[in-house]
Formats: structure tokens, C-alpha cells, sequence
């Protein structure tokens, strides 16, 4: 049935579509206005899901190169599945750490996962790369990055 | 004001001290960027917002301006060196220039990048200077039908134009659209898709958009070849010095191509890629030793570097006298004008000639700098390609946390940001085009603002988006240029045949 990798593409846009027109119906109204805030979103619901629905008929088929791309390797999944969770950890630990010491950590061990193994300049790195952001953005441009449980 | 008391002006403000260094400081960083595999314009200019906060919005924009220039040559750097294109504006570049750096002339390939760039974006600068305020002045007296036609062609022109089936960029579009609705309605307040949560009343930041979709989605194809050893390689670059041949050969395709790329920088849609490609065939077809192409040919440098900055300034001005981005990158500039409270548009002239003179004379000395700075500096600032990959990725990660944290201090905004980076992933994986969607989500709140005024004012009656010449002619070739890629398919078919 879904034989090609389009086809599958246009089914899940075009149940993604369907739940966008479903809460598009829901809106509020809002009884006083000729054209109300769901107006928009309903065409937009018909196109996306008229459009998959061509998608999943188009016969342009992908291009060698196209699905050369595509193929990653296991692996390098796997690799860029832990930078990802490394990404979670960090957002999760920024604002009740601080950002200095949970920058220091994401470089440095970032950094020593995908392979780079000089320790003394990836320490270096990460200590002094967040430390002048730091003093760049909190004393110079007054934007206030989180200190978390640092004293300044 | 007259143009050249405004000009005047705007090189008071790009002139002191402090502009000089604004623009230093946006063309080095600029440059940095482009030359990063995968990191383009879009995700130099998204990079660099937060550090204009508080800054005096011209000489913000003055910044920008060099950040905007200093990315698309950074993208020829490393064409030339690494036949690893920083962006696609540059692709062409590398056809000759690579070859070029092969033969021992990395040097000479760069000069030549460096002087058509210059030239293609001075020449295109003058145009735009000229063009800019005209057009502004017809477009004061454009209404929301108008204005609605005039953003419907430019997304239909990115689609149709962008690489690949045109039905997945009208995809991307439509998703693009569809993230614009997020959020509190403008007009009757209410709350569209937030699912209860009180961080998405406002909408979804555009840098998390398009910081997500290309930054952090290039960060996975960074991490798949983080074992490529040829950045490291490159070595000696050799002279820097161009024979008076080499000018003559230049200089043919240099006149032609700075007109030809504005042209198609003004037009929505088009855009350097398409410049550069477009300058590049046109010049094989015409030179006398076409055969040359694609060998190191002094022409096949200069045609497409030419080409493309011209294009980038060309695209300024649907930008600066419309208020309405043309091209991914001038959205997100757009989106950095607004960060500033600067709203571009026809009355922009009007109302803040300083900002707006002081954009064009900063092309001027962007374009300056980068000639006498960048060229000398370059074997040093090609040593930044030597950094090595695992610690370039981290660090790539950061700035773009940091970016979308300091404009919303709000870590949803950082989960927001990691999801968007997976949806451009995907997106990339399956070829889905990317300048579309953050094209259609900057667009889309002033579309469906512009649409709903009209359709108040009509009562609801559609005719009123049809009934003028300007709306109809902007949506008659909304349709026309979806003529191209029908155009294209044909002729597939027909070689397969």
C-alpha cells in the first residue's frame, strides 16, 4: 500500500492536517466580526491536507542522491539521538545550575563524546568560552543569563 | 530629505567611530560564520540578534548589514577552499574556484571572489538606492488586498523557485503558515492551538524557528561527517596577486552580472542561489572558451560571486520599501528590524531616514571592508576551518541556546527550539526545503491580517482581493510562476522519453 517513502510522508501530513481542521472547528467565535480568527487556519487545514494527498500521488520518484541522504547509519542515529539528550539535560539543569557551570559541562563532555580527545584544550575551552559569554552578556549588553547556584 | 542629503546622512552614521567598528565587528563575524559548513546567512544574522539588544537600532542595522555580507563571502571561502559550499548562494562558486585551489591558486580564486563581490555589491547597492524609494512611494498607497497579493506572490515564488518538487515547498509553506496561527489572534484575542499552556500565547519566536530549522538541523549532518579530515588539510592558499589578463577576463562578466543579480534579487522568490547559478550559465554560454568552465576559470569565479552579491542587496529592497522579505534570509532580517522596533516599509523613508540611508551607506562601507579587511586577513580567518569539529558543534549548540534564550528567558522556548532543530532534520532528511517555512511563518501573521482587513472592509465579499489592476497582476503571476516548474518537469520527461 504505502509503497514509496512520499506516500507514507503524505498520510502522517495528512492526519496532521486533520487534526489541524478539527481544532480549527473548535475555535472560540467571536460573534462580532464578518471574517472570525478561524477563517485562516480552516483553508490552511484544506490546503495542507490537499496538498499531501498530491504528494502522495506524485510519480516523481526521489533522486539517487536524494536517498543517499537519507540513509544515515545506525549508529550516527544513536550519536545524534545522546547529543540530543545531552541538548534535554542541558535546558533541564540551565536555569537550576546556572549557566556557567552547565555550559562547562555541555562543552566539555559534548565535545569528548563526538571524539575530541585533547584534554587540556577542551578543558580550557570549556571553562573560558562560557566564563566571556558570561561577562559579555550579563556586564556588558545587561541581558541576565541564569547564575543558578554560583554566587555572581 | 533628497537622496543624497539622506546618503550624506547615512554615512555620518556608518562613518564614526562607532559605526566603523559595528560593521568591523558584523563583517569579521559574518565572514566566521558563512565559512562554517551548513551555516549560512540565515543562522549568522539569528546568531547575532541577541547581541544587538540595546544597541542604537542604526548602528544595530549597520552591524547587520556587514553580518549579512560577511556570511555570503565567508560561504565562498569555503567553496574555494574545501569544495564544501557554506551555503547555497556559493555552490557555483566552487565549480571553477575549487579547481582553482587545486591548481595552487587558492589565492588568486579568492581575489577574484573578493573583487566581484565587491563589485556586484556596490553596483547593486546604487540600484538599490535609487529603486528603493521609488517604489516605496508607489507602494503608500497600497491597501491590505494589495498587500495581501504582494506576500501571496512571495511565497509562491520561493516555492515554485526553490529546488526540488515544488508540491514539498508548498508543504513547508503551508506548515510554515500553519506555525503563524499559533498563538493569540490579533484581532478578536483569541487563543488559537496554545493547548492551555501560557507560553505560546504569544506566538512562537521566529529565532526559535529559524534557529531550530537551520542551525541546530545542521548541527545533525555536522555530527553524521564530524570524521571528515578535509577541513583540516588545507594548507597554503598561494598568492593573492591578479595579472591585468585576469581583470580583463573579469571584467565582462562583472558589468553583466551585477544588473542581471539585482533584477533577480528584487524578484521574490529568487534570491542568490538562483543568481549564481543563473550568472554562471549564462557566462558559459556566452564566453568565447566555454570548454574553460568548471576547470578554473577565471569567468566561472567571477560570474557567480558577482551574481550573488548583487542578488543579496537586490534583495533589499522589496524589504526596506514593502516591508515584505523576498527570500528566507531577508525574513529572518526582517525578523531582526522588528527586535529593533523598526518596522521596514514604504514609510519607512519617511519616517526614519536615518535608519533607512543609514542601511545603504553601511552597504557601502560592508562592502569596502570586506574588500580591504577580509582579503588580507584571509589565510588567518581560514584557520577558524581547522577547529575541530566536535568542539565547533558544541559551541554551535550554545550560541544558538543562548540566542533563543536571551530573547525569551524562557526555557520552554529552549525544548521549543530542540523540537524545531528534529522537525528541520526530518525535514532536510526527506527534502523538504526550509526556506519556504520560515518565509510563510514570517509572512503569515501580516497575511492573514492583511486578508481579514480586507474581507472587514468588504463584508466578507472575496471580490475585493481582485478588484484593482496592481492585486490582479500580482496574483496573476503568482500563478504564472508556477508555470516554471511545470515548465521543467516537461522537459524531464521529454530527455527521459
Amino acid at each position: 500500500m504505502l509503497k514509496t517513502m512520499n506516500q507514507k510522508i503524505s498520510v502522517f501530513l495528512i492526519l496532521f492536517g486533520i487534526g489541524y481542521l478539527y481544532l480549527s472547528y473548535n475555535l472560540k467565535e467571536y460573534p462580532y466580526v464578518p471574517v472570525d480568527s478561524d477563517l485562516v487556519p480552516k483553508a490552511l487545514g484544506y490546503l495542507l491536507v490537499g496538498l499531501a494527498v498530491l504528494l502522495f500521488f506524485d510519480k516523481s520518484s526521489e533522486t539517487e542522491e536524494q536517498k543517499k541522504k537519507r540513509s544515515v547509519p545506525k549508529k550516527e542515529l544513536m550519536v545524534i539521538l545522546a547529543v540530543g539528550g545531552m541538548i534535554f539535560l542541558y535546558i533541564f539543569l540551565f536555569e537550576i545550575v546556572g549557566f556557567l557551570i552547565a555550559t562547562a559541562l555541555f562543552i566539555f563532555f559534548c565535545s569528548w563524546f563526538l571524539g575530541y580527545n585533547r584534554w587540556v584544550s577542551n578543558l580550557l575551552v570549556s571553562l573560558i568560552f562560557p566564563s566571556v559569554l558570561y561577562y559579555l552578556f550579563n556586564y556588558l549588553l545587561q541581558i541576565r543569563l541564569p547564575q543558578g547556584i554560583l554566587p555572581f | 530629505m533628497g537622496a543624497l542629503d539622506g546618503l550624506m546622512q547615512g554615512f555620518q552614521v556608518a562613518f564614526s567611530l562607532q559605526g566603523i567598528m559595528f560593521v568591523l565587528i558584523g563583517v569579521v563575524t559574518g565572514t566566521l560564520i558563512g565559512m562554517m559548513p551548513g551555516l549560512g546567512p540565515i543562522s549568522a544574522i539569528a546568531i547575532m540578534i541577541p547581541v544587538t539588544y540595546g544597541m542604537d537600532p542604526s548602528a544595530a542595522l549597520v552591524m547587520m548589514a556587514g553580518v549579512y555580507y560577511g556570511a555570503v563571502f565567508g560561504g565562498s571561502t569555503s567553496s574555494i577552499l574545501l569544495n564544501a559550499p557554506g551555503i547555497s548562494g556559493t555552490v557555483a562558486t566552487a565549480f571553477d574556484g575549487y579547481p582553482m585551489a587545486q591548481r595552487g591558486e587558492a589565492g588568486k580564486a579568492l581575489a577574484i571572489a573578493a573583487i566581484s563581490s565587491f563589485t556586484g555589491g556596490t553596483v547593486s547597492v546604487v540600484l538599490l538606492m535609487l529603486f528603493a524609494p521609488a517604489l516605496a512611494q508607489v507602494a503608500v498607497s497600497f491597501g491590505p488586498p494589495q498587500y495581501f497579493a504582494l506576500m501571496f506572490l512571495g511565497l509562491t515564488a520561493i516555492s515554485s523557485l526553490s529546488e526540488g518538487s515544488t508540491i514539498k515547498a508548498l508543504i513547508a509553506a503551508t506548515l510554515g503558515f500553519i506555525a503563524a496561527t499559533i498563538g493569540m489572534d490579533a484581532q478578536t484575542g483569541t487563543t488559537r492551538f496554545t493547548f492551555g499552556t501560557p507560553n505560546l500565547i504569544e506566538g512562537i519566536d521566529f529565532l526559535v524557528i529559524a534557529l531550530g530549522l537551520f542551525a541546530i538541523a545542521e548541527v545533525c549532518f555536522l555530527i553524521i561527517n564530524r570524521k571528515d579530515k578535509s577541513l583540516s588539510k588545507q594548507s597554503d592558499i598561494g598568492n593573492l596577486k591578479l595579472s591585468k589578463e585576469d581583470l580583463k577576463e573579469m571584467k565582462g562578466p562583472m558589468t553583466r552580472q551585477s544588473f542581471l543579480g539585482f533584477i533577480l534579487g528584487v524578484l521574490p522568490g529568487a534570491g542568490a542561489t538562483i543568481a549564481s547559478f543563473i550568472g554562471y550559465i549564462t557566462e558559459k554560454r556566452i564566453a568565447k572558451k566555454p570548454e574553460e568552465f568548471g576547470k578554473g576559470s577565471v569567468r566561472g569565479v567571477a560570474a557567480p560571486e558577482t551574481a550573488n552579491n548583487a542578488a543579496t542587496s537586490g534583495a533589499f529592497v522589496p524589504l526596506l520599501s514593502l516591508g515584505i522579505p523576498g527570500s528566507g534570509t531577508t525574513a529572518v532580517m526582517l525578523g531582526a528590524f522588528l527586535v529593533l522596533g523598526i518596522q521596514p516599509g514604504p514609510l519607512l523613508v519617511q519616517d526614519r531616514p536615518e535608519v533607512f540611508w543609514g542601511i545603504i551607506a553601511s552597504m557601502y562601507i560592508g562592502n569596502v571592508f570586506l574588500l580591504i579587511l577580509n582579503l588580507p586577513l584571509i589565510p588567518y580567518i581560514a584557520k577558524i576551518l581547522k577547529i575541530s569539529r566536535p568542539m565547533l558543534i558544541s559551541l554551535v549548540i550554545i550560541f544558538s541556546l543562548i540566542g533563543v534564550y536571551s530573547i525569551s528567558f524562557s526555557t520552554f522556548d529552549l525544548y521549543l527550539l530542540l523540537i524545531f532543530g528534529v522537525i528541520g532534520y526530518l525535514m532536510r532528511l526527506f527534502s523538504f526545503p526550509a526556506a519556504p517555512f520560515i518565509l510563510a511563518f514570517i509572512l503569515g501573521g501580516m497575511m492573514e491580517q492583511a486578508l481579514r482587513q480586507a474581507l472587514t472592509a468588504s463584508g466578507g465579499n472575496l471580490a475585493i482581493l481582485v478588484s484593482d489592476p496592481i492585486s490582479i497582476s500580482l496574483l496573476i503571476v503568482s500563478a504564472l510562476s508556477f508555470v516554471v516548474p511545470l515548465i521543467r518537469i516537461r522537459k524531464k520527461d521529454a530527455t527521459q522519453d
